[in-house]
């Protein structure tokens, strides 16, 4: 139960009208919130977020709440959820310089809307960008398939304003593409999950929407012989953007996203078809063509780590590894459901080295393939499971090094353990 | 403290030849590239392994000595001068490439390894390491770490942060940590990202993995001559607006261009008030339209002379130029200081033209090379430092260029670090709470200050006294106003 007195508190600060207690659409992990809140400017947010650290109510930020399923249950009876979908303008876009400052409530599709005009893009190719928020995309470390050639938002984040667990507003980075002015805070609160501060607004560097653009299928059977090409590809010097690899367990897909120049796309397009044939694919296609044709067709395949739409009997997992160990980690994972009877379907980041695993049946079979996964992968997050599961597995992988450095870090930003507590690694 | 003492259990742990504490050698150590802020260190310890740099820090911790790491001292802040003096411990016998891993596009290195060397080790697996420091032939990648180097490159390969993938430290009570390996979606705190760029203050990275870039297929460069900056910063804009990321945009003023000209013979034209030069690259096909489609740009901005730079032998002298720019200030006057700020790219003009302000009401010539494409200004402020009005003009000049650059959205350092050379400017950019974030950061690996303390923060809000007022927690805003 929350104190009423806080209630009372939250409601006059936020406004009536932004505090609900019908709050069952906000759990996590089978587990709802006492109250939810959606302050709709940066300073009541902070002010809020004070009440509750006076009270010492944990807090749990959420976004569009596309990722919610990540992580923990939340080591807490009670708790607020605090929405940051109050907050969404454009704070400052200046196109010519390619940056932009954004607030964190904003979802990623009303963000590309924006840039599209302009001709401009921020490359992150998140799953369910209608929902989801930027803020969100940056405390659960987004990245995509086109991470390859424009990296992830480590790359593109170069500034940030937040609000720590006390309810004080601070800031780092700038408005420019290049900055050592001071440590680059941006790189603890990306991926921390908001257990060290809450985003409230984030700065971007962008990158001009491209010339041209195609995207090139290749299927192969067995899955195995894909990996010629993807170890071509890799030796080359040829630059696509995106190198999807898709299996259902019996054939694999490559898809090659290229952007750039229309002539560098038209040589990519014959390079790759005449790889693709030597590494033994069944058949290979131009599946798009053009910039517009290219972004529709790569929807879906962006879409792969949703986790919003969850099966009863589903498990989504993450693996990631050197880009060179992928095969053998596919492999194994393949291996490994066949022996406990569970269809795997797989979508990875060919040359990056980071896979989506999605698995279904009974929550012995999944117990089972996770743990003989995990005795070899250590670097396997379980991103979407029922909540009795989620609440069972190891979700962050194998035991983490550093531990007490980090649990340092967070006793120094959330000393009451107040922000997404027992959420993440400490 | 025992000096002596010091220096004998310094030389148990690093061995006799491996301790520099003779008073003139120690000399040499008395600054970096930052020439005006000097002092001297107690001692310099040359480590070979992080076991041996895990001695040394539990050595200065017993005897409260600070810790300054040091590289090749290229840098341009302050921050491998031992201020208030120290053991530096230089990387510079830690200088191996343990394991070059071509299939993973990474490597494996000390911290003393030359930038410059590194890239030209893994050119033959068609490789480099994209951030390039205009120091590159001399800075080793601790450096880069430590200061989050750029380069002319990374306006299309980002800077060194997007390039380290993990790192061996020594923490300030001596443990060793590895923060990661190259694994490309890492579970917990981003350890690697907050390292880089914190100036040796918060530990001694001890090896690092690095990524490697592919190096392309096809290179193409241009020169292109206008009478003024605008003309130049013109093109710059409407380059990159045209839907294609340059691998480098340089730009050189009249002064510069002089420089330049009398040491490697460029044949400028003298009546050229800028110098911009574009760099393309990709695979070979459509680079030639791209070629001719940027010609046409700097055309229509006016350009004086187009050269395109096709073959490797005309693009190295265009780079030659450039990347050597500072050492042909020697030709312009006796010392010169290097400034560098950041704005957003489109108030580049003005901000040049406030840089020519500053340079007459300071009655010192001041010559500019600067990285276009990211708004990163380089103003270099020519003086005589053995005069003490001249030296204090200069200061004075430096602090009306970050004065300009903030107003206009920029920020005080893009690549250089803050050091102790604007630590007193970072009050400009942030206030006490951004501040005492950082501080909290700093605090959670050096709680008793002991690595280049000093640095970095501002004078008198030192990082101790910044973590406690963050501790005081929401009675915030109520402190400050006290």
């Amino acid at each position: 139960m929350l104190p009423a007195s806080l209630t009372r508190q939250l409601t006059e600060i936020v406004g009536p009208d932004r505090v609900t207690e019908e709050t069952a659409p906000f759990a996590v992990h089978g587990q709802a919130p006492a109250l939810v809140i959606t302050p709709a400017a940066v300073e009541d947010l902070s002010r809020a977020v004070a009440a509750c650290y006076a009270a010492r109510v944990p807090l749990v930020p959420w976004g569009g709440g596309t990722r919610q399923r990540w992580g923990r249950p939340i080591a807490a009876e009670t708790f607020v959820v605090l929405r940051t979908t109050g907050l969404r303008s454009i704070l400052m876009h200046e196109p010519d310089d390619l940056t932009i400052s954004v607030e964190a409530g904003m979802t990623f599709a009303a963000l590309d809307a924006a840039l599209a005009g302009h001709n401009q893009m921020l490359p992150l190719d998140p799953p369910r960008p209608a929902q989801s928020t930027i803020g969100g995309l940056l405390a659960s470390g987004a990245d995509g398939p086109r991470r390859l050639a424009y990296g992830t938002s480590r790359d593109l984040l170069i500034g940030i304003r937040v609000v720590e667990a006390t309810g004080r507003l601070s800031k780092a980075g700038g408005m420019v593409v290049k900055n050592v002015s001071g440590f680059d805070m941006m790189k603890l609160y990306l991926g921390s999950l908001g257990t060290l501060a809450i985003i409230v607004s984030a700065n971007f560097k962008l990158i001009p929407r491209p010339r041209a653009a195609a995207s090139v299928s290749c299927f192969f059977e067995p899955p195995e012989r894909a990996f010629r090409l993807i170890s071509a590809l890799s030796a080359s010097q040829l630059t696509p953007v995106a190198v999807e690899y898709r299996e259902d367990g019996v054939a694999a897909n490559i898809e090659a996203r290229i952007e750039g120049l229309p002539a560098a796309v038209e040589r990519h397009v014959r390079d790759l078809r005449r790889m693709a044939e030597e590494a033994g694919a069944g058949a290979v296609s131009l599946s798009a063509e053009g910039p517009v044709a290219v972004e529709q067709r790569w929807a879906s395949f962006n879409d792969a780590p949703q986790t919003v739409d969850l099966a009863a009997d589903e498990l989504v997992a993450r693996l990631s590894c050197l880009p060179g160990a992928l095969e053998t980690a596919l492999g194994d994972a393949r291996a490994l459901a066949a022996q406990a009877g569970l269809p795997l379907r797989v979508q990875a980041h060919a040359l990056s080295g980071v896979a989506y695993l999605r698995l279904r049946g009974g929550d012995e079979g999944l117990r089972a393939w996770h743990a003989a996964m995990l005795a070899r992968w250590p670097h396997l997050v379980v991103i979407g499971a029922q909540p009795a599961l989620a609440a069972e597995l190891p979700v962050w992988g194998a035991a983490l090094a550093n531990l007490d450095l980090m649990r340092r870090i967070k006793q120094e930003f959330d000393p009451e353990n107040l922000l997404n507590p027992g959420r993440y690694v400490v | 403290m025992n000096r002596t003492q010091l220096i004998e259990e310094l030389r148990r742990i690093v061995g006799p030849t491996g301790v520099i504490a003779d008073p003139v050698a120690l000399m040499t150590y008395d600054a970096d590239g930052c020439v005006m802020d000097t002092g001297e260190p107690q001692v310099v310890a040359l480590p070979t392994s992080a076991e041996q740099v895990s001695g040394v820090v539990r050595l200065a911790a017993r005897y409260g000595v600070p810790i300054v790491p040091r590289g090749a001292g290229t840098g341009l802040a302050g921050g491998a001068t031992a201020i208030g003096g120290g053991i530096v411990v230089s990387t510079a016998r830690m200088d191996r490439v343990l394991e070059i891993d071509a299939r993973n596009g990474r490597v494996l290195c000390q911290p003393g390894v030359i930038n410059w060397e590194l890239s030209q080790l893994v050119k033959p697996y068609g490789y480099q390491f994209a951030p390039d420091p205009s120091s590159q032939k001399a800075c080793t990648v601790g450096g880069n770490i430590a200061n989050n180097a750029g380069g002319p490159h990374c306006l299309k390969y980002g800077t060194t942060s997007s390039h380290v993938l993990g790192v061996q430290m020594v923490l300030p009570d001596g443990s060793i940590i590895w923060t990661g390996d190259g694994n490309p979606a890492p579970v917990g705190y981003d350890l690697t990202g907050v390292i880089t760029g914190s100036e040796g203050t918060i530990g001694l990275v001890t090896a690092a993995w690095l990524k490697l870039t592919r190096l392309p297929e096809a290179v193409r460069v241009v020169l292109a001559l206008f009478p003024d900056i605008a003309g130049a910063s013109a093109s710059v804009s409407q380059v990159i607006a045209s839907g294609f990321l340059p691998a480098a945009l340089e730009i050189m003023d009249r002064l510069a261009i002089k420089a330049v000209n009398d040491m490697y013979k460029l044949g400028l034209p003298e009546q050229a008030g800028a110098a911009l030069l574009i760099e393309v690259d990709g695979v070979d096909d459509g680079l030639d339209e791209l070629l001719a489609d940027i010609t046409a740009v700097c055309w229509r901005n006016g350009a004086l002379d187009v050269r395109p730079a096709r073959t490797p032998a005309e693009q190295n002298q265009v780079w030659a130029a450039r990347k050597n720019a500072f050492g042909a200030m020697g030709r312009l006057a006796p010392t010169y200081y290097l400034v560098d700020t950041v704005v957003p790219r489109t108030r580049l003009p003005y901000t040049m033209e406030q840089v020519g302000r500053i340079s007459r009401e300071y009655r010192l010539p001041i010559a500019n090379v600067f990285h276009a494409g990211d708004g990163n200004l380089h103003p270099i402020i020519l003086f005589d430092r053995r005069d003490r009005s001249q030296n204090q003009r200069a200061l004075e000049a430096a602090t009306g260029v970050m004065h300009v650059s903030i107003e206009q959205g920029g920020v005080i350092s893009g690549e250089h670090g803050i050091g102790v050379e604007k630590q007193d400017y970072m009050t400009l950019l942030f206030s006490t709470d951004d501040l005492a974030a950082m501080a909290g950061l700093h605090q959670s690996f050096d709680p008793y200050d002991l690595f280049n303390p000093g640095k970095v923060f501002p004078k008198g809000r030192g990082c101790g006294e910044l973590a406690a007022l963050r501790k005081a927690g929401v009675a915030w805003s109520e402190l400050k106003s006290r």
